[in-house]
């Protein structure tokens, strides 16, 4: 068994023969080239083999799972067996399914060899830039790889997805230093095509050293106020993969427990809020193509000029809960720009953070929060003025999303999410 | 258990070379409101090799496992390291020699077929939704993962390991009053094979009782007054707080990136009371929650002893570290999978008991909150922490009052140690935490409860 359809129809034959009413098997080979740099020096170089096997079967409407990283016959012999041992023990639900075929199709995106020398130049280059425009930054760690892999995903229902891609990514963490004071550290990072443009460039990198630079005298806010927080590119990512994960992922609406279990199609942010999940964009890099359950991947609208349009619901979710699945299941979010710059914006608010990185509990399951606002200025009359520490802002998810100001008309694109600076009143900011 | 295919490649071994064989096995049984919405049984295992040259280093690893395969990932490491060496030329010297010797398996391998864990669960399940038919939502998920590490080393300690963790969470979501989900949960288990651990669901009864009557009390509870505030953290709140809020800053390779560390060794960071402890496998005479005898560089661990009397005295190494720091390696360096390289790491990280009584503790305190239970926590270089707080009581004139609902409690670990002034006389050790670096990595961490100032979120 060399390619990824011989194993992948060995796996279902062996399933079928072991008892299988229904199966999906996913077969994926790639490797990963990695360079690291630790406290601005090259560390090690790392080359990654990497194989695996996933199958998923269901047996008298019960289901199994078994995964491994080898795809010798003897190892998928004794998944095989210990993933119908699985479906055996488990317990039948009817809403467990295996995805109808619809249009197979074999996908090609990225490029397909890495240049070696030339990632340690834009590497050594991105280093070299730091140390001389921002010479109190210290860049911790520095990790870039690039990945290839191939794909195939194969049910018994004769549905056949391929994705091969290749792509690199980046992630940078630093933090400023002088004398005895040192800031907080920022991670920044993202995925990328090609090595075209200098490292230095990409994203918001530039705005995060040097405002790193600025964070080494921080003070924290003093009192407790109910404020504005303007939160950038950078941090809105997490900021909504918590907001939909509470409010409309598969647990929290087959458990019953969501806010929003009953919202479909009704307002629950405000009309100046879109945001979609877009791994089909050109600019997202090697976007989902299809989902672990076996569905084509399309973009998809979650809350569009702040209706709900969409839970991120798989096909077990939406068969659970009578909902309609997701069109796919990837974090790859795009939030419709607004009007003005979020300089304006910020322009625009008396009191208030610039919001770079939230270090917070989990949220409560009705969106109550509270955490530290970390990498974070104070706004004052419309400028952006101390650095702060020590500094916490608490409030509702979905509150907050219903009391959005203004969304930017400026974007940022990480090779992952497309997102504006967004500005929410009605947080609770207290300090020492 | 793992075939030896690698200890042979010792004599070819060149420089400073690791080669390690590893198998990680996970096994997941999730129940949601008696759905069985996960059942899986995953392995990860491989190959790796890592070659030190002229300080850096070169790694390969490959999920195949055979002699073939064993001569490439050298190879591949080696090409690695001369490749980055080429480019790099920092030209630095050996590490120093480490000693020799060799750790075998002291224990067998177990796996569980999945129909004892389903069932389990199952059982533990049904008497849930019998005996709590107010809860609004439950879920048990069982969580069990070992890994076996198989390594050589060119120089240092060779050895077999095998540390095998079990876990059962259970999640309980209650209305409140007010209309508002309030949710809580509990962790059962420890570090040994799941029927080492797990005899009979009944065995769980009081601790579930115990889970939902704190939820009642948390769904009847107040919001805290945000700000700074005496608190009283129990010993489950300890471990995070000694792992995340000042392991992290001692970890030498962070403190090479500019942690607050780097300008406190041997200065007072705690008050006098504190002592704080990486323990390597037995801590204060009993085998640690997750004890580990040589790391992944093959060095043969020992305890690492990082603030001793409120001083700070040491951090937590690599041998490249050690080496760069003038200190001795104590065995910090551990990956996760075969394909993961070591990285420093804490293994049971404590802050050691003190004299006091918690009934003490907690009558000294006129106005603050005693803090039972926490569901994540963060820190950065500067020592800047944050902990998520699940439950928690209200303290005033001595007494424990209303619950409180979640709320975070931030501080800087140096600053807020030094507010330390009273430590219980017992402590609870916990090892169901993954610490997230660059890889992931089971961890223990214990510790006394804790009297401190801590500031608090609210409303």
């Amino acid at each position: 068994m060399k390619t990824n359809r011989e194993i992948a129809e060995y796996t279902l034959e062996a399933l079928r023969k072991a008892g299988a009413d229904h199966a999906q098997c996913i077969v994926s080979h790639g490797n990963v080239d990695e360079l690291n740099a630790d406290s601005g020096e090259f560390s090690l170089m790392r080359t990654l083999f990497n194989s695996s096997v996933s199958m998923k079967v269901l047996k008298d409407g019960k289901k199994g799972t078994a995964s491994v990283n080898k795809t010798d016959k003897e190892t998928i012999d004794n998944a095989v067996k210990d993933c119908i041992a699985a479906a055996e023990s488990s317990v039948a639900d009817r809403a467990e399914s295996i995805a109808e075929l619809e249009k197979n199709e074999h996908f090609v995106v990225g490029v397909v060899e890495p240049d070696r020398d030339k990632l340690f130049d834009r590497l050594q280059e991105y280093l070299q830039d730091v140390s001389k425009e921002y010479p109190k930054v210290v860049i911790e760690q520095l990790i870039s790889s690039f990945t290839r892999a191939s794909t195939l995903l194969m049910n018994t229902n004769g549905v056949v997805y391929e994705y091969d891609y290749g792509g690199y990514d980046l992630s940078s963490m630093f933090s400023a230093s002088e004398g005895e004071k040192s800031s907080s550290f920022v991670g920044y990072g993202g995925d990328f095509e090609n090595l075209d443009n200098k490292l230095i460039d990409f994203g918001m990198m530039r705005i995060l050293l040097e405002e790193s630079e600025k964070q080494l005298d921080t003070k924290p806010v003093e009192g407790k106020f109910a404020g504005k927080i303007v939160i950038t590119p950078a941090c809105l990512d997490s900021i909504l993969m918590v907001i939909f994960r509470n409010f409309i992922s598969d647990t929290m609406l087959i458990n019953g427990t969501s806010m929003w279990k009953d919202s479909l199609g009704k307002k629950v942010a405000s009309d100046k809020l879109s945001v979609s999940t877009v791994p089909l964009d050109k600019r997202v890099v090697c976007g989902e193509r299809f989902t672990a359950e076996g569905y084509r991947s399309e973009n998809m609208d979650i809350i569009k000029d702040g209706v709900l349009k969409n839970f991120m619901l798989s096909q077990y979710g939406a068969n659970k809960t009578g909902f309609t699945r997701a069109k796919n299941l990837s974090y790859n979010f795009a939030v419709q720009p607004g009007d003005e710059s979020h300089d304006e914006i910020i322009r625009s608010i008396d009191r208030g953070i610039l919001l770079n990185r939230f270090s917070g509990g989990m949220p409560s399951v009705n969106g109550d929060f509270s955490g530290v606002a970390k990498n974070s200025f104070l706004i004052e009359n419309g400028k952006v003025t101390a650095p702060i520490s020590e500094t916490m802002i608490s409030g509702n998810l979905a509150d907050m999303l219903n009391n959005v100001i203004a969304v930017s008309a400026d974007t940022v694109c990480d090779g992952v999410s497309i997102l504006p600076w967004i500005a929410f009143d009605g947080i609770t900011i207290s300090g020492k | 258990m793992l075939k030896d295919l690698i200890s042979h490649y010792r004599g070819e071994l060149q420089d400073h070379t690791e080669l390690r064989a590893q198998v990680n096995r996970n096994r997941g049984v999730a129940l949601v409101g008696g759905n069985l919405v996960s059942n899986s049984r995953s392995e990860q295992s491989g190959v790796s090799a890592r070659m030190y040259k002229n300080g850096v280093y070169g790694f390969a690893s490959s999920a195949e496992y055979s002699d073939e395969i064993i001569r490439e990932v050298l190879r591949a490491a080696e090409e690695n390291a001369f490749f980055l060496s080429s480019r790099v030329k920092k030209n630095r010297g050996p590490l120093p020699p480490l000693k020799e010797g060799t750790i075998k398996l002291d224990r067998e391998v177990k796996d569980a077929e999945q129909k004892r864990y389903i069932e389990f669960a199952r059982e533990l399940d049904s008497y849930i939704a019998e005996k709590y038919p107010k809860l609004a939502s439950r879920s048990v998920n069982v969580r069990c993962d070992s890994m076996e590490k198989l390594l050589v080393v060119s120089n240092g300690h060779n050895s077999h390991s095998l540390s095998p963790r079990s876990f059962i969470y259970v999640t309980f979501t209650l209305q409140a009053a007010d209309g508002v989900p309030v949710e809580l949960y509990k962790v059962f288990g420890g570090g040994e094979y799941f029927d080492d651990v797990f005899s009979t669901p009944e065995k769980l009864y009081d601790g579930l009782e115990e889970l939902y009557n704190a939820l009642v009390q948390k769904a009847e509870g107040v919001y805290p007054d945000a700000g700074y505030k005496q608190v009283v953290m129990h010993p489950n709140l300890a471990g995070i707080l000694a792992h995340e809020a000042v392991g992290h800053t001692v970890e030498a390779d962070l403190v090479l990136g500019g942690s607050v560390a780097a300008h406190n060794l041997n200065k007072q960071v705690a008050s006098e009371i504190v002592t704080m402890v990486d323990f390597a496998h037995t801590a204060l005479g009993e085998t640690a929650p997750l004890p580990i005898y040589v790391d992944d560089e093959g060095t043969l661990c020992e305890d690492a002893v990082l603030i001793k009397d409120g001083i700070l005295v040491g951090y937590m190494n690599s041998r490249e570290t050690a080496n760069h720091f003038g200190m001795k390696p104590a065995g910090n360096a551990r990956a996760y999978l075969f394909s993961d390289e070591p990285l420093i790491r804490m293994r049971n990280t404590a802050i050691l008991p003190g004299k006091d009584k918690l009934e003490d503790i907690i009558a000294s305190v006129d106005d603050g909150y005693y803090l039972t239970e926490t569901n994540n926590g963060q820190a950065d270089m500067t020592g800047e922490f944050m902990f998520g707080i699940s439950m928690g009581y209200e303290i005033k004139n001595g007494k424990l009052g209303r619950a409180i609902r979640d709320t975070t409690i931030s501080g800087v670990a140096f600053e807020m140690l030094k507010t330390v002034d009273m430590l219980s006389d017992d402590m609870i050790w916990t090892c169901s935490g993954m610490c997230g670096k660059k890889q992931p990595i089971p961890v223990g961490m214990g510790g006394p409860a804790i009297k401190c100032r801590v500031n608090i979120g609210g409303r």
